[in-house]
């Protein structure tokens, strides 16, 4: 049975990924197993079997030259993208990386703002200034605030790259472009492996201050974790807007995650 | 055996006529074709679903999905009025192309 889906993923192997043609291959192999196994019921051997199926497959130009059509029609559609719809997809989104970054960084200079407005007061810096109830509500207002603030960035960023979503539905990157484009990709791998190196080391390092902070003093008062938060905050910052600027060069070269199935 | 080659232009009459009676899918198709040529003709894979792409696309009939035996999703076959009228047509055509082929054999 192996064999016969072999035989038919290789037969399928050339030709173009289509509803219609995963509709085709579907039945055909449907057709092919019914045929196997009353052939084997019949006595036939599993080779015997095998070989009688494969010889009344048939011709797989047969099917082609009836498809044709609908192949070239597909290939046609696809609309050849323009220079200033390109580099518009791009510019928005390196700026939605941008925004997203900067969201995803509020998300967490929150919590760590709430941190430190609670430590300054327990600690007296805020003597006269805040009490430590005051200083406790602030911090959770400015929490939310930056939290809106981010959600807000996020929302707009989804609107800005909504006039490019039709690109998702494929598109053909005239050569001239791709070569640009795949020169520029080359010349940015290493400033995104500085950023990635970069973000990474930052998560590693950023226990640091705590452990730093309860190695000074005993009683660990909660810098170190506002330390940690920040520095996690520019990380998350790094991964998302050099990798958004990334993953619009490996869409548009259709690299990586986006390589088209053949 | 028949080769292929003769009888093409008759393929679609073959499958239109076994839809006749009622709807269908691939295997049983191909198999009752090749029973009723007692076993003379048999129609292979790719012919019959290329046929079957062609008289769908004509509208000469119309597919759909059924649960098979395995529970695997089949597709059916059902004839059209457009398939009832274009099978009539090609009997009438090959009455007219059995006479004509006719009267080019002799026994020898």
């Amino acid at each position: 049975m192996d064999t016969i889906n072999s035989y038919l993923n290789n037969m399928f192997a050339a030709l173009p990924k289509t509803v219609q043609m995963e509709g085709i291959k579907q039945d055909l192999l449907a057709s092919m197993e019914e045929k196997y196994h009353e052939l084997k019921e019949e006595g036939k051997t599993e080779n015997e079997a095998i070989g009688i199926v494969i010889s009344e497959f048939g011709n797989i130009d047969e099917l082609m030259e009836e498809l044709e059509i609908t192949v070239e029609d597909e290939e046609n559609n696809l609309s050849a993208l323009a220079p200033e719809d390109t580099w518009g997809y791009m510019v928005a989104k390196k700026k939605a990386g941008f925004m997203i970054g900067i969201g995803g960084m509020l998300c967490l200079i929150g919590p760590a703002l709430l941190i430190l407005l609670v430590v300054l007061a327990e600690t007296g810096f805020l003597q006269g200034i805040l009490s430590e109830d005051a200083a406790g509500i602030l911090g959770v207002v400015a929490l939310l605030i930056l939290v809106a603030l981010a959600v807000g960035l996020f929302i707009f960023s989804g609107m800005m790259l909504e006039k490019y979503k039709y690109l998702n539905k494929g598109f053909n990157l005239p050569q001239h472009l791709r070569s640009e484009i795949q020169q520029r990709s080359s010349a940015y791998a290493s400033t995104y492996n500085l950023s990635l190196v970069m973000g990474v080391c930052l998560c590693v390092l950023s226990p640091v201050p705590v452990i730093a902070e309860s190695l000074i003093n005993n009683d660990s008062s909660g810098y170190g974790a506002v330390l940690l938060l920040a520095m996690i905050a520019v990380a998350v910052f790094l991964f998302i807007y050099y990798g958004n600027i990334k993953e619009s060069f490996s869409f548009l070269l259709k690299e990586g995650e986006y390589t088209r199935e053949k | 055996m028949i080769s292929s080659d003769v009888i093409r232009g008759y393929n679609d009459t073959f499958i239109l006529y076994m839809l006749l009676d009622g709807e269908s899918y691939g295997y049983e198709i191909a198999k009752n074709i090749r029973k009723l040529s007692d076993e003379k003709y048999i129609m292979k894979e790719t012919t019959l679903y290329s046929a079957f792409t062609r008289l769908e696309k004509n509208g000469y009939i119309s597919s759909f999905y059924k649960d098979g035996t395995l529970g695997k999703r089949r597709t059916y076959y059902r004839i059209t009025p457009e398939g009832l009228a274009y099978y009539h047509e090609k009997c009438a055509e090959w009455l007219i192309t059995q006479e004509v082929v006719n009267k080019f054999i002799k026994e020898l």
